[in-house]
């Protein structure tokens, strides 16, 4: 054994570059996976947190039941203490304000899942002396706020922020104007304090309740039990059963960290993205890392030969080259870790667009670690394992040859071979239907299998490309671009393998700007239509209805539509049985107003607009996301069952509609029916049309003089809305860019490579060509231009892949998580890719010409 | 055959015949070749190219396998054997000179002399005094440490010479060993090899063109067409060189 390290040792340190530039593709591999590792759990960790903090040494929570769509009434606390194992149950009330003077700059924060963390002030009723024993409270200066007084206390970062201090007053917004409170405590940055991103406030519950009308009100009872209880799984199981029977439908009893799962799941398919893309990082290392393996076998059979004529076993070679292969892997491994921790980093503060990502969680662990360095070590030693199986299969007799053999032509059974699987990733993709759990592997695997087709066919097209790449480099690079371009074919499994290598990484870059392409565009074309008006006028507290007449009256204002926003919950058993999560968004609009300014676009195939608007308007009737239709296979004419406050309630579902507002159920209602069932009207915002003649600026200017001192209203324009919307989109793609990038630099260490080896492998025909009178120009040239053709061939092959996967990334996302779009044709990313792909091709040429054009004449072709 | 001879017999063939398939045509490299080496013996293989020869240093090396007949390397039969026998045995049993020499080039000349020692799992505190004892014969002090690279052709094949006998084989097999060395290094190697097949009293087979080469043998047999055709056994431990120059005249007449 030790002579096989000794051996493999000494061959890697004599190929010191090559070593080199496969243990960076292995480590880029690496710190890509373990960064999409890290991000993810980080995001998971992110949400949990925030509920773990809310929750704090709770072991159990009751919460609004699932059965009534009411909160949790006051009155059954006590029946909640008395439940023998209860130590404590602390009482608890949530509202989402602002400071008042913040009112006018204030802008509605989103994300890709809905409102941003941070984006309104949190404010709890809490029970002072109670909820110390279940939260954790750290006073950095002061004192709790004393029962029934109007005093809060504030995590002392956000009082520093906003330049208040103890004993200063928070002017808070409440349904009828505002509410002051006096600050009596400043929490340290730690347990409640980091609750909505520290934008959060703590004051006497019912002070809450009072200012905010939500009199007997709870949002949550936080129950801690005995030590003994609560460190005994079965004994709390047994404790939350008798809770439950004890409280009845009146709430509902669950553990502190459930509701964190059920959120991580809108997650989940943007995290299932970021999965496939590590995937993809793995397959563009794992060819480096065969190419690698395979020139350091084709290299070395005479050697080889040699080994086994005096005597080598075949599992002995076989065992020096996987040695060569994990000692790269592993080093490669080992130094993606560090990378791969500052990539997270770097990912987890772009995932803002999707969830606002906590400072103080980074979900890095060694099972993380471990599991990246495992994945980076196995790739590379299967990836080298053909490789080594080939030469442990070196006849003794290659020792003997005068001349080693070279790259042999490619075997027909090797690009049939690529057609066939293409074919079959296409009709696992479009011919066959999988069930939704399926869909992200099933979905992934034919990805690869398309690739690794495409990678097979490359064998073939490689001499029908060259004579195109040949054109471009004779007019790029003379005669000697023709010869470059030429050489490409001499090597045909180390060119497949490069090319192939770009085309993965240039595919990924081309289809996920598509889709993004695509997707801006719909949900532009979305907000223009969906949303529409000029002007939206907002309030972090809702908004009397009878405004919007006083709005309607502002010189300018043609029309004024009023949204109110609720959540709702839908019965469960109008659900599907799997469904976690039944909280919807319901839009109340008014059918008459919102038509003059917007339209909703209707998806059912045979769907008759006039009609469905009509139903709505007949009352007792919704209109339901698209999204929502696919997830809960729910259709136009279907019933659903919402607990309203005055209990359920079953709608005709009059529409199914186009929406992009999150991947949480959207529901629209007629104000009628808003306040026939919920009892509530109100608007969270004004919509409205400018009349023609008037600017927007103007209207907008005149409004905010009117009524911004007095209402807290903020104004948007539709235009801000939109490009707001767009840039959201932007930065949630561009994490896919990054990895892209990556991806695209594996396959540049490719090119190197493999430029680097024909380099070396042709030194006595270099030196030949010189010797006959080439420049070193000449050779540097010559070397670029075989580097153009790896760049043409990678860029066409890219170009059309992209095309195909792009459209398999948009089928991807609709039927995931939903979504109505459609792929359309841009050509700005095919440009961008083919640009990248000659660029990169040609910047990684650079080195090995130069190295070309340094041979020298006499050492060359003394050269055995 | 006597038992004496039995006992003095390192290798032989019987009826040793290779037959390679050649697109639609059956080309004949060996036909029923019987020819036995004894213990100690320098034998030269000569022909000309297409006669057979390196076929036959194949055979014997159990690099390939003949199509009928078989090779006896002290007694045991090589087709009996499973490839990780053989590789057992060439790595013990046989040591191989090559044309090229074929040394690694990562190696320097003492790993490279060590090397069919540290297949096998040798402690390098087994074999290093054996080792530079080897490179002293071969005439290579103060080269120990030299690359390939940094080492002539004589040098190279000296170096290959030192690890072809470092296991102490039974026998030696040499292709060509002086056919890409100039004429004073190609005779110095001959010495040196003839020398070092004395000092430890091994067999050698040496394949050759070069009548020269063949000169330094106990032995020359001669291959025509894949049979062979004749041999000259030397005295005093040479075949002189006139002799084998009119055997060949003759046979090209």
């Amino acid at each position: 054994m030790h002579a096989l390290w000794f051996i493999a040792l000494r061959n890697l340190s004599q190929r010191k570059f090559r070593a080199f530039l496969t243990a960076i593709g292995v480590l880029l591999g690496v710190s890509v996976v373990l960064a999409i590792e890290v991000t993810n759990q980080t995001t998971i960790d992110s949400l949990r947190s925030v509920f773990d903090r809310a929750a704090g040494q709770a072991s159990l929570l009751v919460i609004p039941s699932s059965q009534k769509d009411e909160n949790l009434k006051q009155g059954l606390l006590p029946t909640v203490q008395s439940v023998k194992g209860v130590a404590v149950a602390a009482p608890s009330l949530r509202v989402n304000t602002l400071p008042a003077d913040e009112a006018g700059d204030w802008q509605i924060a989103l994300n890709l899942n809905g409102v941003a963390v941070g984006s309104f002030f949190l404010l709890y009723g809490i029970d002072p002396a109670l909820d110390p024993q279940v939260r954790v409270y750290v006073l950095a200066e002061g004192r709790m706020p004393q029962a029934g007084r109007y005093e809060i206390v504030l995590p002392r970062k956000y009082a520093e922020e906003k330049k208040l201090r103890l004993g200063n007053g928070l002017i808070l917004l409440t349904p009828q104007g505002t509410a002051r409170f006096k600050i009596t405590g400043l929490l340290a940055n730690e347990g409640v304090a980091l609750i909505n991103d520290g934008v959060v406030g703590f004051a006497p519950l019912k002070v809450v309740q009072e200012s905010f009308h939500l009199e007997g009100q709870l949002d949550e009872i936080a129950i801690r039990t005995s030590e003994t209880i609560s460190s005994k799984p079965a004994l709390l199981e047994e404790l939350k059963r008798s809770l439950q029977q004890r409280i009845g439908k009146n709430g509902d009893v669950v553990y502190p960290d459930s509701r964190g799962v059920v959120v991580s799941q809108m997650l989940a398919t943007y995290q299932l993205g970021l999965s496939f893309f590590s995937i993809i990082a793995i397959f563009v290392g794992s060819f480096l890392v065969y190419n690698t393996f395979s020139m350091t076998v084709s290299e070395r059979i005479r050697e080889i030969g040699m080994l086994r004529a005096i005597g080598m076993s075949r599992k002995q070679v076989l065992s020096t080259v996987l040695i060569e292969a994990f000692v790269v892997a592993f080093f490669g491994s080992l130094a993606g870790i560090p990378l791969g921790i500052l990539l997270a980093r770097g990912l987890i503060r772009m995932t803002d667009a999707v969830i606002t990502p906590s400072e103080e969680v980074f979900s890095l662990s060694v099972p993380i670690i471990l599991e990246a360095l495992a994945v980076g070590i196995g790739v590379a030693l299967l990836s080298a394992l053909q490789p080594a199986i080939r030469a442990s299969r070196i006849s003794p007799l290659e020792a003997l040859r005068v001349r080693a053999k070279s790259d042999t032509k490619p075997a027909k059974a090797i690009w049939i071979t690529g057609f066939c699987l293409i074919a079959f990733g296409y009709f696992v993709i479009y011919g066959m239907s999988w069930p939704e759990h399926w869909m992200f592997p099933v979905g992934s695997i034919a990805v690869l299998t398309i690739f690794l087709g495409a990678t097979l066919t490359v064998t073939l097209a490689i001499q029908y490309l060259e004579l195109i790449s040949r054109r471009l480099a004779a007019k790029a690079y003379g005669s000697e671009g023709r010869l470059g371009s030429a050489n490409v074919r001499r090597t045909v499994g180390r060119t497949t393998l490069t090319v192939a290598s770009l085309m993965v990484s240039l595919t990924m870059i081309i289809s996920i700007n598509s889709v993004a392409t695509s997707f801006k565009k719909d949900m532009g074309d979305w907000i223009d239509s969906a949303l529409g008006g000029d002007l939206y006028v907002r309030s972090a507290v809702t908004m009397r209805q009878s405004f919007g007449n006083q709005l309607r009256s502002v010189p300018g204002v043609a029309v004024v539509t009023p949204t109110r926003v609720l959540e709702v919950r839908v019965a469960p058993e109008s659900l599907p049985k799997d469904t976690l999560q039944n909280e919807f968004y319901l839009y109340a609009i008014d059918p008459d107003t919102f038509r003059q300014i917007a339209d909703l676009q209707f998806t059912d195939a045979q769907a008759d607009p006039e009609a469905s608007w009509a139903r709505l308007k007949r009352g007792n009737a919704v209109f339901i996301s698209n999204v929502t239709a696919e997830r809960y296979r729910l259709k136009t004419g279907d019933r659903i069952t919402i607990l309203t406050p005055r209990g359920k309630h079953s709608f005709t579902i009059a529409g199914v509609v186009l929406d992009f507002t999150g991947q949480r159920g959207v529901m629209y209602t007629s104000y009628q029916d808003l306040q026939t069932y919920f009892g509530e009207s109100g608007a969270d915002r004004f919509t409205l049309k400018v009349a023609p003649g008037y600017s927007v600026d103007q209207v907008a200017a005149e409004i905010e003089s009117r009524y911004q001192k007095r209402r807290h209203i903020s104004l948007q324009s539709t235009r801000e809305f939109k490009q707001s919307v767009l840039n959201l989109v932007e930065s949630a793609f561009r994490l896919f860019d990054v990895l892209g990038l990556i991806g695209i630099l594996i396959g540049a260490l490719g090119v190197v490579n493999t430029l680097t080896m024909n380099v070396i492998e042709r030194q006595r025909e270099i030196g030949a060509l010189r010797s006959i009178g080439m420049t070193r120009l000449q050779v540097m040239r010559m070397i670029l231009a075989e580097a153009l053709a790896h760049g043409t061939m990678g860029g066409i092959y890219g170009l059309l892949f992209g095309f195909l996967i792009a459209q398999v990334m948009v089928l991807a996302m609709n039927l995931m998580i939903g979504y109505n779009l459609s792929y359309k044709f841009n050509w700005q990313p095919f440009l961008i890719g083919l640009v990248i792909a000659f660029l990169v091709a040609q910047m990684a040429a650079i080195g090995p010409a130069q190295r070309a054009a340094r041979v020298n004449i006499i050492e060359a072709i003394k050269h055995e | 055959m006597s038992v004496e001879t039995l006992k003095n017999e390192v290798l032989r063939t019987e009826h040793l015949t290779k037959i390679y398939r050649m697109g639609e045509v059956d080309v004949v490299a060996l036909r029923d070749v019987n020819f036995a080496v004894r213990r100690g013996e320098f034998v030269a293989i000569m022909g000309a190219s297409g006669s057979g020869k390196s076929t036959l240093l194949h055979l014997l090396g159990g690099l390939d396998t003949p199509t009928e007949g078989e090779v006896y390397l002290n007694g045991q039969a090589l087709s009996k054997l499973s490839d990780d026998q053989i590789t057992l045995l060439r790595r013990q049993k046989i040591g191989f000179i090559f044309q090229f020499y074929n040394l690694l080039p990562t190696l320097n000349a003492v790993e490279n002399v060590a090397l069919p020692l540290m297949i096998d799992g040798q402690h390098p505190s087994q074999y290093q005094a054996k080792v530079t004892e080897l490179l002293h014969l071969v005439r290579l002090e103060g080269r120990e440490t030299h690359r390939p690279d940094q080492l002539s052709g004589g040098q190279q094949q000296r170096v290959a010479i030192a690890r072809a006998f470092v296991n102490q084989p039974e026998i030696v097999l040499a292709d060509e060993p002086t056919g890409n060395l100039d004429s004073r290094s190609g005779k110095a190697i001959l010495e040196l090899l003839k020398k070092v097949c004395k000092e430890f009293r091994t067999t050698v087979v040496m394949v050759t063109h070069d009548p020269k080469a063949a000169s330094y043998a106990d032995r020359v047999v001669f291959l025509k067409d894949g049979q062979i055709l004749n041999e000259i056994v030397g005295q005093n431990g040479r075949v002189p060189f006139e002799q084998i120059m009119d055997f060949m005249a003759a046979l090209e007449a």
